[in-house]
């Protein structure tokens, strides 16, 4: 039995709000929404920063109820890039009227799978040239992938209790990697150590951080030793 | 040639992936012996119901030589649910930014040996190259692939050997199965088409796909005449099309045999065999 400490998991836990504004900010697109589907209900719960007038609009029209960005994305493991949509009657339908609250049809929908097969959608926009699309999407893939994770651990871990059944399962590498951070070696330093090279460091540390919900290295270390996996350095 | 089909194009590439099934049938069931479910000569399982993205080789006979299947590793995947032997017990990795690659094979028997365009190792560096590539637009940076040694050594000698494994191999069937960690990255990528010496684009566009993997099939017996659809036509192919599960499939198929009075007999055999063949036109 393991006794689990809430208020290491409650560190300054970002909303999904935060996430999506953040994403936004940082990553330069004009709107961005997160959505995730009910499963039992059909209903869809979410996130958008778009305006106001907008969601009304999408809502009262049950725009959610068949917008291809949200029901299409999910059957891809791959981010959706709005253009495949170009010839989907049901996209030209919700987009046309989006084009007069002056939201572009450029976008991409990132899809993750969750634990339990559940899926959550991160939707991003930006209105800009197809050159600068092509290369700009290439630029920031990534980062959506970590947003888009983020976001939904972030709304499937809302909630008191499903917290406290929460206690992320790092594996012996995954924590020994940790240990080692914190007693602070390098990566280098830590394939030396474990005879392993230091792509394979990288690949279990991104694993340990988003196993532990953290964004940065530091910020992982801080958790982990929170909940008791590994040891102060 | 490498498609890229997802839960989005599943239903344009239906034959292709039956062939595709049947390839895994004959790879992992006859020759590696693994323990896998064949039914009607098809291998499949719980996996392909995800819409995991299958990256398939067709070469210039217009003949499947070549698979392989990828899904999250945020979701359920093999590593954590099946091949978790391999991981003698630990958890498994779980990264927005790393895919597992599992169900990877080529068609021995109909491709030879040495480096030509119809050899195990183009076609293996094919697939490698549509996989990587594919995963590297979705912000990728490394996959792990449930492979045999056979295919380990294959990889080794073709510019593309994996840095690391994870856990340990472990028996499965007649040969043991090992997990292999890539980078999705320009310089592995830029080793394996040095290696095999493809320098141009591998992905096929939809209607290429379709056009080169018609080219091994009989003529098409469907709609010959180009006679418009009719209403109940159209509804058939547009519900064959939208199933999801064989199921979905077969009580379509069932509803067009009751329906037999309706339709003429070239009709209902054009329905019942190649509803692909209606594709472009609903």
């Amino acid at each position: 039995m393991k006794l689990i400490d809430l208020a290491a998991l409650d560190q300054d836990e970002k909303s999904t709000a935060d996430i999506i504004n953040a994403v936004c900010h940082e990553l330069g697109f004009d709107y961005a929404s997160y959505a995730t589907m009910n499963t039992a209900g059909g209903d869809v719960q979410g996130y958008a920063n778009y305006p106001d007038e907008w969601k009304i609009h999408y809502g009262s029209h049950g725009y959610h109820k068949f917008d291809p960005t949200i029901y299409t994305s999910m059957l891809s493991i791959a981010p959706v890039d709005w253009g495949r949509f170009q010839k989907d009657e049901k996209f030209n339908a919700v987009f046309r009227d989006a084009h007069d609250f002056g939201i572009t049809s450029r976008g991409l929908t990132v899809p993750v799978r969750g634990p339990y097969g559940e899926c959550g959608l991160l939707n991003v926009t930006r209105d800009c040239s197809d050159a600068e699309w092509d290369k700009y999407k290439r630029y920031v893939m990534g980062d959506l992938q970590m947003a888009a994770v983020n976001a939904h651990d972030t709304v499937m871990q809302s909630g008191v209790l499903s917290r406290a059944l929460y206690l992320p399962s790092l594996s012996t590498r995954e924590k020994e990697i940790l240990q080692w951070v914190a007693e602070g070696k390098s990566q280098q330093d830590i394939g030396d150590i474990l005879s392993i090279s230091h792509r394979t460091v990288e690949v279990h540390m991104r694993s340990g951080r988003e196993k532990l919900g953290a964004l940065t290295t530091p910020q992982a270390i801080g958790r982990a030793i929170g909940l008791g996996l590994i040891t102060p350095g | 040639m490498i498609i890229v089909i997802d839960g989005i194009n599943q239903h344009l590439f239906t034959d292709i992936l039956d062939e595709m099934y049947q390839l895994r049938a004959r790879v992992f069931g006859d020759r590696l012996g693994w323990e896998v479910n064949i039914e009607n000569g098809r291998e499949r399982d719980a996996f392909d119901d995800l819409h995991p993205a299958h990256v398939v080789s067709i070469n210039d006979d217009g003949d499947v030589v070549g698979c392989m299947r990828l899904l999250q590793t945020t979701g359920p995947h093999m590593m954590a649910d099946v091949f978790n032997a391999i991981l003698d017990g630990e958890p498994p990795i779980r990264s927005a930014q790393v895919w597992e690659a599992t169900r990877f094979c080529v068609d021995t028997k109909k491709l030879g040996r040495g480096r030509g365009k119809n050899s195990i190792s183009y076609v293996t560096s094919e697939v490698m190259i549509g996989s990587f590539e594919y995963a590297m637009q979705a912000g990728v940076l490394d996959s792990i692939a449930v492979i045999d040694p056979v295919m380990n050594r294959v990889l080794q000698r073709s510019g593309n050997a994996p840095y690391d494994y994870l856990g340990t191999a472990k028996p499965m069937g007649k040969v043991v199965a090992m997990a292999a960690m890539m980078d999705c990255s320009e310089e592995r990528i830029a080793g394996i088409r040095a290696y095999a010496g493809i320098e141009h684009d591998v992905f096929l566009s939809e209607d290429e796909a379709l056009a080169l993997f018609a080219r091994s099939k009989s003529p098409l017996p469907a709609n010959q005449d180009h006679k418009p659809l009719t209403d109940l036509e159209r509804y058939f192919v547009e519900q064959i099309s939208a199933s999801t599960t064989e199921d979905e499939r077969m009580a379509t198929l069932k509803l067009i045999e009751t329906l037999t009075d309706t339709f003429s007999p070239e009709q209902k055999v054009a329905l019942l065999g190649t509803p692909r063949a209606f594709a472009h036109e609903v």
